[in-house]
């Protein structure tokens, strides 16, 4: 046993140093359930502070302001976006379905083969058989162009940025900020300056969205090795030469990281912005959860779902490195390469490739045909154009037949049979399957009364004590005990900050839904450590398990966080609970993931060492594992946290109370001070703890030598 | 493989700048807001199938919550040029952007409006009055409760986990409809904790379920509505409607008192459209603006075509389009 206590000595030291502090946390601890006991009524801030510092006026007075002397720049800008807006919803809507299918079909065709074109293509009919046609338009319509904006401005910033470290340095702070504010703190004054609809809709999501492609461009521009750009230089290249010709091509994978990354952001605030009025699957799902129609949001859901994977898919193949196969294997379009062992899958994958070697055939002689011909008749003029042109069309086939046969359908959809809308009887309705399996499933007693018996307990123990603990618990007390902490944690700086921020939260009259929130956010991530700290245990030790936990959770990050709301609306009904566990189900896959990291990453030289000392998988576990995957642990606790805080601005919908109601009081009273507030007050929360956790993985790290 | 993706690129480039360029706005298209509730949703469906099938006008629908944002949407007029069935006194914004008289079938129910004109209204013919209100079952047992002034001598039987020792009521749902429930239990002096679901649905789904259950629950609703004609509800009588001038936005809802709104019961509301008159003003919008004038849907067709959507679930569309169909006689006398 001599190897577990040589082990925990190098944290022994640790721990008692930490006695005594805990003897004062305890005396904290027993003094402030002394002082909640005392209280009568919930802790305020002192009135002469709250009435002078009129944060919510100020901003109010500030935006009447800007809206009297600026809005006519935002106005045009707005019309312009919203021109395009409308322009491309109305050729999405107007085109007929088959153009659409071939228009998304043919790129993943082209850039991921058989096997994206076939889920594209069933995504795509997906939307059109539950008859959400019209509505997946319109989110693609916003996406695409949010996408297509955030694109070019990102990479010019970024481009900007790879070039300037001053600009670098100066535009770091503000893509935190983009970053850490939530989405909802900006898309009420967007919608003020810039209208409802699409156009704020477009550029919030382009504030949101952009961070990534600025970034990994930036990255992409400075990992290109500067002997490349010397050479370039030597050679005589001027330095946009440089920049175009080595740089930017050198950055392409990067660059593509960046966009994939931007697209998924911009789907899952696509889908938000349908409370600033943008319509599309949004405001489907939306409606459908003011209905608690289960069953039309979760096909609502399921088409998002559906439009992200296919988006990521697509990214992801864009950026992937075309593979070289050995000349003798069979190469395969629809199953998993890996397979070409087994003779069944070759089998399969044979009539396949022929179908591929005609598809080429063909139309290869039809564009060399084209190409020679119009190489005779351009050689009239110049003969090295003439050879460049054709070059072209023969190296672009593909490119070249996939507008061949949507310029076909469009003409032959105009001119010889309208094609139209999505046929009606391929509609597959899941709406009443889905609601009436609920509906059962919620009128059945034994149901009712196990989620009955969970809400209670969650309610009456945790819930409702800890609200009326930091609610009632005098405000100085909160704000002292929460200076101690990062100061030390962190240091003094952050301690002055702390208490500043926490200052501004309770002079804006707010420190009781700060107070709400800050529980339920603490709550959730307690239970999301009860539930997936023991799911990340079971998949360390389970291959099989893992892989089944892997997919689940991808499927999870890549579902927009507004989707949580309908499977716990389905079970839960309305009301704080079922905020509760909204948020649970949204922030846990960070805690799964890292718990496996944390507990796998431990060398296996220490689980040999423990056990061939005798000690079971459990003392193991117990012993080594867990202190050793201690800071991965606090890693996965930052992450549930910043998500948890990012799902209260959502949990309102079915009921969610604090801070995040707050932002939803000021959007309908159009009080965009008091929703500003709030929104801010819900970053400073997240950033306090933030830091001070951070902090504390890295201290966790160094006492245990692994830094 | 490089050139490909350029070119790409470049095509897809080219192909957003070229429909960028085409941008039309049709001269009779307008622009109206989905309501929160089913009973404004009828209402705005029962207009746009007029407006639609009868004028002639393409009405595109946005999903905005009801509240002073919208009000100020309407009064912008780009994006949204009209919204339907506000009700007086859940609106805040109604003082001060209309300024006109308010007319129901002939007659002026309302003069003093005194706002800036920059919004323009007409009655829709609805008329609603919203109280809070306990089962009839709980009345029966109780025969000593006889309106809101018992309530905290019953509060023990209305509390839940969540409110602990006060009773709960299920509140307004919607914070944009600005009922202050809570302001006026603690006016009121009741003991109880407003409990604000998010969604009108899922505060009528705790109402059915509590019912189903035979708890006592006490319930914010206002009629007409489906949930009246379901079960049995009787009112709890709050004292009659007192405006209060200082309780709003501009002096940051100074209360007046205990006699005064909001420690009243809401005004009986003569319910309104509510448009852009810059927008209505226009030539080719006036049938639009006299069909508005004219509107006049009763109480009892929209109680009976939000129970056929609400508790028989059927598709709002379909049931207005039902409604349109076989009452032709009532709407042809709105057309202008």
């Amino acid at each position: 046993m001599a190897f577990f206590t040589n082990i925990s000595s190098s944290t022994n030291n640790y721990i008692e140093n930490k006695l005594f502090s805990r003897l004062l946390i305890f005396i904290a601890l027993a003094v402030s359930i002394i002082f909640v006991f005392i209280g009568d009524d919930v802790t305020e801030f002192p009135l002469f502070v709250t009435d002078s510092f009129t944060f919510t006026a100020w901003v109010n007075h500030g935006e009447d302001y800007l809206k009297e002397h600026y809005r006519w720049i935002t106005k045009l800008i707005a019309s312009y976006i919203k021109a395009s807006y409308y322009a491309l919803e109305d050729f999405l809507l107007d085109s007929s379905w088959l153009f659409i299918v071939a228009m998304l079909v043919i790129p993943s065709l082209a850039f991921g083969g058989l096997r994206l074109a076939l889920l594209v293509l069933f995504g795509v009919l997906f939307w059109g058989a539950v008859d959400l046609w019209d509505s997946s338009m319109e989110t693609l319509a916003l996406m695409g162009l949010s996408v297509f904006l955030s694109v070019i401005v990102g990479v010019i910033l970024g481009v900007l940025c790879g070039l300037s470290n001053r600009f670098e340095r100066g535009m770091k702070p503000v893509l935190d900020t983009m970053q850490v504010m939530p989405a909802f703190v900006y898309l009420i004054p967007a919608m003020f300056f810039f209208g409802i609809g699409g156009a704020p809709a477009i550029l919030a999501t382009m504030i949101y969205s952009m961070p990534p492609i600025i970034r990994l461009t930036n990255l992409g521009i400075r990992q290109v090795p500067s002997e490349t750009i010397e050479t370039a230089t030597a050679f005589g290249s001027n330095k946009l030469q440089t920049l175009f010709k080595v740089q930017v091509p050198l950055a392409l994978p990067s660059i593509m990281m960046g966009v994939n990354q931007t697209i998924m952001m911009a789907l899952a605030l696509v889908v938000l912005a349908t409370f600033i009025g943008a319509q599309g699957l949004g405001s489907e799902i939306w409606v459908a959860i003011r209905k608690l129609d289960v069953g039309w949001a979760m096909e609502g859901g399921l088409c998002v779902l559906f439009m992200a994977i296919m988006f990521d898919r697509f990214g992801k193949a864009l950026s992937k490195e075309t593979v070289t196969l050995p000349s003798d294997s069979q190469r395969f379009y629809l199953l998993p390469q890996t397979w070409d062992i087994y003779p069944l899958a070759r089998i399969i994958e044979k009539p396949l490739g022929y179908i591929h070697f005609c598809f080429v055939l063909i139309f290869s002689s039809i564009f060399s045909a084209i190409a020679s011909f119009l190489n005779i008749f351009i050689s009239i003029f110049s003969k090295e154009f003439a050879e460049s042109i054709s070059k072209f069309i023969l190296n672009h086939y593909f490119f070249f037949t996939g507008i061949l046969i949507l310029y076909g359908l469009s003409v032959y959809d105009s001119t010889i049979a309208s094609i139209g809308a999505f046929p009606e009887s391929w509609h597959v309705s899941l709406r009443e399957p889905i609601s009436n399996g609920v509906n059962s499933l919620t009128v059945n007693p034994t149901f009712i009364s196990i989620t009955k018996g969970i809400k209670a307990f969650v309610v009456i123990y945790l819930l409702k004590p800890l609200d009326l603990y930091l609610t009632y618990l005098p405000w100085w007390y909160t704000t002292l005990a929460l200076v101690i902490l990062s100061w030390i944690s962190v240091g003094v700086r952050f301690a002055i900050i702390t208490a500043l921020l926490l200052f501004f939260i309770g002079a804006c009259n707010i420190w009781t839904e700060a107070m709400i929130t800050l529980s339920s956010v603490l709550i959730s991530v307690l239970l999301c450590f009860v539930i997936g700290v023991p799911i990340g245990v079971l998949a360390s030790y389970s291959k099989r398990f893992q892989n089944i936990n892997e997919v689940i959770l991808d499927a999870m990050q890549t579902l927009p966080y507004f989707c949580y709301l309908i499977p716990v609306l389905m079970f839960f009904g309305g009301g704080a609970f079922a905020a509760l566990i909204a948020t649970i189900v949204y922030s846990i896959p960070p805690i799964i993931r890292l718990t496996v990291l944390g507990l796998s990453q431990v060398s296996s030289t220490y689980s040999e060492v423990s056990k061939s000392f005798g000690g079971s998988t459990l003392q193991t576990l117990n012993k080594i594992k867990f202190p050793l995957a201690t800071p991965s642990l606090v890693m996965g606790f930052n992450q549930t946290v910043m998500m948890a805080f990012a799902m209260q601005i959502v949990t309102p919908l079915i009921g969610g109370k604090g801070l995040g109601r707050e932002v939803f009081n000021g959007l309908a009273r159009s009080d965009t001070g008091r929703a500003l507030a709030a929104g801010i007050a819900i970053c400073l929360l997240a950033m306090i703890l933030d830091r001070i956790s951070l902090a504390w993985t890295k201290k966790q790290r160094d006492a245990l030598g692994l830094s | 493989m490089n050139l490909f993706k350029n070119t790409i690129v470049a095509s897809l480039l080219s192909f957003f700048l070229v429909i960028a360029s085409f941008s039309q706005a049709s001269a009779d298209r307008l622009t109206r807001a989905v309501a929160d509730w089913t009973g404004g949703m009828v209402t705005c469906e029962v207009a746009e199938q007029i407006l639609e099938q009868e004028l002639g006008y393409k009405i595109d629908s946005i999903v905005f919550p009801s509240g002073t944002g919208l009000w100020e949407a309407v009064a912008d007029g780009s994006d949204i040029q009209f919204a339907c069935e506000s009700w007086p006194s859940y609106a805040e914004a109604d003082e001060v952007m209309v300024n006109q008289k308010l007319i129901y079938n002939g007659e002026v129910v309302k003069d003093d409006y005194n706002g800036d004109g920059s919004v323009e209204v007409y009655t829709t013919g609805i008329i609603g009055s919203s109280d809070y209100f306990v089962p009839k079952y709980f009345v029966d047992a109780n025969p000593g409760f006889k309106g809101w002034e018992d309530l905290n001598d019953y509060k023990d039987q209305f509390a839940t986990a969540e409110t602990g020792a006060k009773g709960r009521l299920i509140g307004c749902p919607v914070p944009g409809w600005n009922c202050h429930d809570q302001k006026r239990l603690d006016l009121l002096g009741i003991d109880f904790v407003a409990d604000e679901l998010g969604t009108e649905v899922a505060a009528l789904a705790e109402a059915s379920a509590a019912y189903e259950r035979g708890e006592a629950f006490l319930l914010y609703f206002f009629t007409p509505h489906w949930f009246q004609g379901a079960y049995e509800m009787v009112p709890v009588n709050l004292p009659a409607n007192v405006p209060c001038e200082t309780f709003n936005e501009a002096n940051n809802f100074t209360v007046c008192g205990p006699d005064k709104w909001p420690a009243t019961g809401w005004a009986k509301d003569y319910t309104i459209n509510y448009m852009n008159p810059a927008v209505f003003a226009k030539p080719e919008m006036a049938a639009a603006k006299g069909f508005f004038k004219k509107m006049n849907l009763d109480n009892a067709d929209q109680a009976a075509m939000i129970n056929e959507i609400d508790k028989n679930g059927r598709d709002i569309v379909e049931v207005v389009q039902e409604w349109k169909d076989n009452n032709s006689d009532k709407w042809s006398t709105w057309l202008p």
